[in-house]
């Protein structure tokens, strides 16, 4: 055994996170590895291990910056077969908030939401698609109420 | 005439702006089997079930809240076209009737422009909508070109099924609402075994996506498709263009064409392929248009 100590503070800070506490219910059987399409198709992605990890408090690799977690599929297919309810997309996710909050999101990830704020849209729109719906007879996009979308995430 | 169903139509991102030919043809297929789209002013992203998500959560359910109280307010049931917004919704519908204090945290942040989450409305998928509002019946009906001889690969994607606990529109493992309606269209849905593999556009590597896309192709192509026949925008994004890349990534040609469902409903309805957008694809529809367009034996008197 490893004399490494668990880190409770890290798992605490996770439990406060919406769907972080689920991380304690895991008895590490591994039904979710073999949902995984990310474990299929990768060497590294192994969602019974980040589980472990968590389980575990070790900050440094779940949520440093180039943490594994980012090559979750966000299939659903953990959630759907764990049979303790641990639901380990959700987990996942929520380390990612944390990430978020310590500046450590990763750069597109972080462009790509800014750009829903500040346009209340995830795709820009240029000139071409303009044109495009024009061209297919297709009413024309309007700006939308980021203001009141501001407000409420403020 | 059966009586018309009124419902607001959520085009999220992907569709109104990256690929406008599946809200054509959502708006082309709809009247024919009795919907009316009464658009709403107001929606923004749903926001995103991965990257807005990954974020913040809270900030991610009170901009989905604010979305539905749109709907709410004008007393209509929304219908998603896109697997992501339906995630996102239905999710947050799901989390906000099942913990009253995140509620009450929501409604606080939505007070603040004069709105509160009420949980009234519904949130439907337009294929879920056309199999419980309309039933699969109605959809047969508006067939006047049955897609006789074409066989369809299915892909489910994975948000319109999981987690079903929230879904709750199908078997997770063995569902059949696409099959069914490939069926009602005249066409032959084809089972494969990767038929409920992930398109891998959430995971963010240079190559696990690509190598996802592969066998979802090789194995539609083992089975003898003709084209495949899904859902969501981002799939889309991932086969279409995908295959493009495959070519010239992994040396490898499918060809094989991707058809949004509510574009095959309208080939199926007698509309041209440009009617319902399907010459703005990269992979190339002509195959399909031949098997289509082929007279139909008539079934001899036994």
């Amino acid at each position: 055994m490893s004399d490494k100590k668990i880190n409770f503070s890290f798992r605490e800070r996770l439990n406060n996170v919406i769907g972080g506490n689920h991380h304690n219910y895991c008895y590490q059987c591994g039904a979710c590895v073999a949902v995984c399409p990310a474990a299929r198709f990768s060497d590294d992605f192994n969602p019974r291990n980040i589980m472990l990890q968590t389980l575990l408090g070790n900050e440094e690799e779940l949520v440093g910056a180039d943490s594994i977690i980012w090559k979750c599929t966000n299939c659903y297919s953990c959630y759907e077969r764990c049979p303790q309810d641990v639901r380990p997309v959700e987990v996942i996710i929520a380390l990612k908030n944390i990430c978020k909050e310590d500046g450590v999101l990763p750069p597109n990830v972080d462009k790509y939401s800014e750009t829903i704020v500040k346009t209340g849209r995830s795709v820009v729109i240029t000139s071409t698609v303009s044109r495009r719906r024009k061209d297919l007879g297709l009413p024309e996009l309007k700006d939308l109420p980021v203001d009141e979308l501001q407000k409420i995430i403020e | 005439m059966a009586e018309k169903i009124r419902v607001a139509p959520f085009w999220g991102c992907m569709i109104p702006v990256k690929y406008p030919q599946m809200e054509l043809s959502v708006r082309k297929t709809m009247e024919p089997i009795g919907v009316e789209l009464v658009d709403l002013d107001g929606f923004t992203c749903c926001p995103d079930p991965i990257y807005f998500k990954a974020r913040d959560k809270i900030e991610w359910l009170t901009i989905a809240a604010r979305n539905l109280c749109i709907a709410e307010e004008a007393g209509l049931d929304v219908i998603t076209m896109c697997s992501g917004c339906t995630s996102t919704l239905q999710e947050a519908r799901f989390m906000l009737a099942e913990d009253a204090n995140l509620k009450d945290r929501v409604n606080e942040k939505l007070k603040k422009i004069g709105k509160e989450y009420k949980g009234t409305g519904k949130v439907k998928h337009i294929v879920v909508m056309m199999r419980d509002d309309l039933g699969i019946e109605r959809v047969k009906a508006s067939v006047k070109r049955p897609l006789t001889g074409l066989k369809v690969g299915i892909h489910y994607g994975c948000h319109l099924l999981k987690p079903s606990q929230i879904m709750a529109i199908d078997d997770a493992d063995y569902p059949s609402l696409l099959e069914n309606l490939t069926q009602a269209m005249g066409a032959t849905a084809l089972t494969h075994v990767e038929k409920l593999l992930c398109c891998g556009k959430g995971c963010m590597d240079d190559d696990m996506p690509l190598k996802m896309t592969y066998e979802i192709f090789e194995s539609m192509e083992s089975v003898g498709a003709d084209c495949m026949g899904l859902i969501c925008p981002t799939c889309f994004n991932s086969f279409d263009m995908g295959q493009i890349l495959i070519a010239r990534k992994m040396n490898r040609e499918f060809n094989l064409p991707v058809i949004y469902f509510c574009q095959l409903l309208g080939l199926a309805q007698g509309f041209s392929p440009e009617e319902v957008g399907l010459h703005l694809h990269r992979i190339k529809i002509d195959k399909i248009m031949e098997i289509i367009s082929q007279p139909k034996k008539v079934k001899e008197a036994v």
